[in-house]
């Protein structure tokens, strides 16, 4: 699903943000990413939906070369992921259904089948109920659920996301990972960096660890860390 | 493209006219006032030409003989000028007519021939028409081959006059051109700039979501294209209403004016203006748009 090799990211200003980074990840995994703030974390996730693009290395996602792409094909990259933010990133003026329905909208999918797949995501994120809410009428949670349910619409093979519960607290960010195990379970690979270390812990899934832009651990089934 | 999405660019453009009232009303303005300068000098510097060709088709051509030419020679010369193509009449006018005329026409300075006493300065000469007007140049010089002719003359100095203006105005008319247009992409990207900076969120997540630039950019160009066909639209009247008054008025008090009818030249001019109204709405949400898109 993701294949890494000797990637290196210098941004514009000379900041070094990762560093000969190797890492494979399979089909079905559930991988998350542990570090600091400003390890590299973050530049680790927007390099797989290419929003930023690596310096040196070669770069496979979901079979698309992240590198050597046109710039016309990213969309059709970022259709085969769903990505998720901290801070949601929801359309206010947009109601739940219209958020999630906006993500089949721009890629021209039929109305019915976006009437359709629409209802039944907002069914997994359960929030059938709320759909002519609109983002100002949900608490953090719900929001973050509305934010999955539109990464998931599309059905894509990799669920990318960046500190999904950093905004959370913990009763509701356990009501997430729930449904990202859910969404894992069906078969969808999830890449998610975080450094909330109960969760971690608690999920028993790969770890990888970032510091200063190289990979310091990379276990199958490991926890946080020992120094947090 | 699918209805659905047809559907959701047109959507977006009335949303975006709605939030932008105040913006979308001074680009249109800006475009109107522009491409109304811009048909106005269309418009002027093709009456001019049209102008020029009038006068040249209407020009005589004078012809002067040497003054060794003599009286029996004469005759021989205005046969072969009869002859030569084109020619539609050839009238002899012998020195003394020639200063007659030259008297009647200094009028109250004639006093200024007196100081000639006897003597005539000027020559024998033609007055020859030619059938097309721009048969005119040819057969000047065609004439001033023939032997014993000294000097042809068509008026080119009114036509060359003429010419200059023109250029003149059509130099000053590009420059402003330039300026306006200039202008108008400006103001132009600006109101598009200010929709796609109030939506750029929404921009942000139809990329990560996988929409392809075309399918962001149509409400925005369509915007632009709207903005500037409304401009050129309104431009278009008022140049309409405003020739017609101009010709109105020409043909009340310079009936020998040569203006260009209305009909169907102005049709031309309004198309082209509105074609560019199109095409500077289009221009300047491309450009807008562009630094967005990037990424």
């Amino acid at each position: 699903m993701i294949e890494m090799k000797d990637v290196s990211k210098i941004y514009e200003n000379g900041a070094v943000a990762l560093e000969h980074v190797n890492v494979e990840i399979s089909k079905g995994e559930f991988v998350f990413i542990v570090g600091a703030s400003g390890a590299g974390k973050s530049t680790f996730i927007r390099l797989l939906f290419r929003e930023v693009l690596p310096s040196d290395g070669t770069l496979v996602v979901n079979g698309f070369d992240v590198v050597g792409m046109d710039h016309g094909d990213v969309p059709y990259l970022r259709r085969g992921l769903g990505v998720i933010f901290q801070d949601f990133r929801l359309l206010p003026d947009k109601t739940v259904f219209e958020n999630v329905a906006f993500a089949m909208q721009v890629i021209e999918a039929p109305r019915r089948r976006i009437q359709h797949s629409v209802n039944a995501v907002l069914d997994i994120v359960g929030l059938r109920d709320k759909y002519k809410c609109f983002p100002s009428q949900l608490s953090g949670g719900e929001q973050q659920r509305v934010a999955i349910a539109r990464a998931i619409v599309n059905n894509p093979a990799l669920v990318i996301a960046d500190e999904p519960t950093g905004n959370l607290d913990p009763e509701t960010s356990w009501e997430i990972m729930d449904i990202f195990k859910r969404i894992n379970g069906s078969g969808t690979t999830i890449v998610m960096a975080t450094h909330d270390k109960h969760i971690v812990d608690t999920m028993k899934r790969r770890v990888i660890a970032i510091e200063d832009g190289h990979i310091v651990r990379d276990e199958a089934q490991g926890v946080y860390g020992y120094e947090v | 493209m699918k209805f659905s999405t047809i559907e959701y660019v047109i959507r977006e453009v009335f949303f975006s006219f709605r939030r932008n009232s105040w913006m979308a009303i001074a680009s249109v303005s800006t475009v109107a006032v522009s491409l109304f300068v811009f048909g106005m000098f269309l418009v002027i510097v093709m009456n001019m030409n049209k102008m020029i060709d009038t006068l040249e088709s209407q020009v005589e051509i004078s012809v002067y003989l040497e003054d060794s030419v003599a009286q029996a020679q004469i005759g021989r010369v205005e046969e072969k000028i009869a002859s030569m193509q084109g020619i539609a009449e050839v009238r002899f006018i012998d020195r003394d007519t020639a200063l007659a005329r030259f008297r009647e026409r200094l009028g109250e300075q004639q006093f200024l021939l007196d100081a000639l006493g006897e003597k005539n300065p000027l020559p024998n000469g033609f007055e020859v028409r030619v059938h097309r007007p721009d048969m005119v140049k040819t057969a000047a010089a065609a004439i001033g081959q023939i032997e014993g002719v000294e000097v042809v003359k068509y008026g080119q100095d009114v036509v060359e006059h003429l010419f200059d203006i023109t250029r003149l105005i059509r130099i000053f008319g590009v420059a402003l051109m330039f300026l306006l247009a200039g202008a108008t992409l400006f103001i132009i990207s600006n109101t598009i700039r200010l929709t796609v900076i109030a939506r750029r969120k929404e921009i942000a997540i139809m990329k990560y979501v996988g929409a392809t630039d075309w399918f962001i950019r149509w409400p925005f160009l369509l915007e632009g294209v709207f903005l500037g066909c409304i401009g050129g639209l309104v431009a278009a009247a008022v140049l309409w209403g405003a020739y017609g008054m101009i010709t109105a008025k020409v043909y009340e008090t310079l009936a020998f004016f040569p203006l260009i009818p209305a009909h169907p030249f102005l049709l031309y001019i309004l198309l082209v203006i509105l074609v560019c109204g199109v095409l500077i709405g289009a221009l300047g949400s491309t450009i807008s748009l562009k630094r967005f898109l990037k990424a």
